[in-house]
């Protein structure tokens, strides 16, 4: 169970975000940094819910809206050239 | 409550600064005490870049400094038991044009001069650094010394050594008021504590904590961008910063669009240990506003387009803001206050808080100790610098 990724971008797994909660005892933000636990390409999109939940259950932080995960624009991936304006 | 929160020193502030200050102060054997709003690494130091470099100082007391401040924060990758993600790359300039290709020639020379390492690069050099690179780049220069960081894994470094020499935080405590009589006392949203000596190290925020003692203290928030793309193919390994950034910084005379202009683009791209890449820049006097203007943002992937046009299908993933520390002369306040003794002021970094964390921290430590033989000159960084005539 404790093997179990719960950020799949960046390849963290339940372990690891409880063991850096402990080692550190930090805020729920300061973990996210530590891991990068949805800090990947998803931007929390696939992993939120579960990293939340995991931060909240170890942390014993309500997540909010800003804090663990702030969802930042472009909300999902685009192109550099989207970004640009050349494109559409 | 009053006693047990008494302490030597208080530092004010948990980014950068206030972390490198907190950590010279507690190994030197001073009992200190680290007051933040929010949490460590909140404000500017998680939302920058992590470039250690003089490539982009002026000449003189601006790099000296910069200098000090690398051989510092080289040590403390050898003495700090967390690792800060430091890479010593060397990181480069690059120039849009001929003319810009000139100007660096001669800034290669000046600061051969000074003793720094800088060397010219030529196209074929650029295309040996990255393949992305546009065609009609005509060169640029590196500089050798300069290195990267991961800025708030440094700061989570720089205070977990300081507690062990004694240090204590306190978070989510944000200052209300600050009096003095023999000694400060500083009131929080979690707590009162009395020191001796208090250090504002709040960025941005100093100038808020400065109006609780009546002091002006000329800070102003100079907005910047950064967008954050995903790791795929890999880049560069060093770190890119566009000529005009200097002109920029500087605020010098610089031939560009006037969107360009206006938001104050100029190409950054600071490949990281992630394997993420961050491409900034702007700079914007728009106050404390925060949200992020996609017009910048999309100024900012054009700019990067024109140096890297074969990135145009590389995926972003994230954009970002923060408020630089801004002062008049581009150089930080790292001073005591004459008409507040025991009051230091450890802010006004600009855009150059990571870069000179480490000496602003050594320097406060030895300021605070009273030695005279300090690690750089102390005059260009006085607070009276900027009031003419002192008040009696």
């Amino acid at each position: 169970m404790d093997q179990t990724i719960i950020c799949r971008c960046e390849e963290v797994s339940l372990q690891d975000i409880q063991n850096t909660a402990i080692t550190y005892n930090c805020s729920a933000r300061e973990v996210k940094l530590r891991t990068r636990a949805g800090m990947g390409y998803c931007g929390g999109r696939t992993c939120r819910p579960a990293v939340d939940a995991v931060l909240e259950a170890v942390t014993g932080e309500k997540a909010g809206h800003d804090i663990p995960m702030k969802v930042q624009p472009p909300v999902r991936p685009v192109s550099l050239a989207i970004l640009g304006g050349k494109m559409r | 409550m009053t006693n047990k929160n008494h302490t030597e020193v208080v530092i004010i502030g948990g980014g950068i600064v206030g972390c490198a200050i907190a950590y010279y102060v507690a190994k030197s054997g001073i009992d200190c005490v680290l007051i933040e709003k929010d949490d460590i690494a909140s404000g500017t130091s998680s939302r920058c870049d992590g470039n250690v470099t003089i490539v982009d100082k002026d000449p003189g007391f601006d790099s000296l400094m910069s200098l000090k401040s690398q051989e510092l924060t080289v040590g403390l990758s050898d003495k700090l038991e967390l690792g800060f993600e430091y890479r010593a790359l060397g990181s480069l300039l690059v120039c849009e044009n001929d003319t810009e290709l000139e100007a660096a020639k001669n800034w290669v020379d000046i600061q051969n001069a000074a003793g720094l390492d800088f060397k010219l690069l030529d196209r074929a050099d650029l295309r040996a650094e990255s393949p992305y690179f546009a065609d009609d780049i005509p060169g640029g220069l590196e500089c050798r010394t300069d290195s990267l960081i991961n800025p708030y894994l440094f700061c989570y470094s720089l205070i977990d050594k300081a507690k062990q020499y004694g240090l204590k935080v306190y978070t989510q405590s944000e200052v209300t008021s600050i009096t003095k009589k023999d000694d400060f006392t500083i009131e929080t949203t979690n707590g009162q504590f009395t020191a001796k000596k208090v250090v504002n190290a709040a960025g941005v925020w100093a100038p808020f904590i400065g109006n609780m003692l009546d002091l002006d203290i000329p800070i102003i928030p100079r907005k910047g961008h950064i967008i954050v793309g995903a790791r795929q193919k890999p880049v560069m390994m060093r770190n890119v910063m566009e000529f005009g950034y200097l002109m920029n910084k500087f605020g010098r005379d610089r031939i560009v669009d006037p969107v360009t202009e206006k938001h104050g683009v100029a190409l950054v791209l600071e490949p990281t240990e992630s394997q993420n890449f961050l491409l900034g820049s702007s700079r914007e006097f728009v106050g404390y506003n925060g949200k992020i203007d996609i017009n910048v943002v999309q100024t900012m992937a054009k700019r990067a387009m024109r140096f890297y046009p074969k990135m145009n299908d590389f995926t972003m993933i994230r954009t970002y803001t923060g408020f630089r520390p801004w002062t008049a002369d581009h150089l930080p306040i790292v001073s005591e206050v004459d008409s507040i003794p025991g009051f230091f002021i450890a802010a006004g970094h600009e855009g150059d808080g990571i870069s000179l964390a480490a000496v602003t921290g050594k320097l406060i430590e030895e300021l605070i100790r009273g030695v005279s033989d300090t690690i750089v000159p102390t005059n260009p960084l006085r607070f009276d610098r900027f009031t003419k005539v002192p008040v009696s």
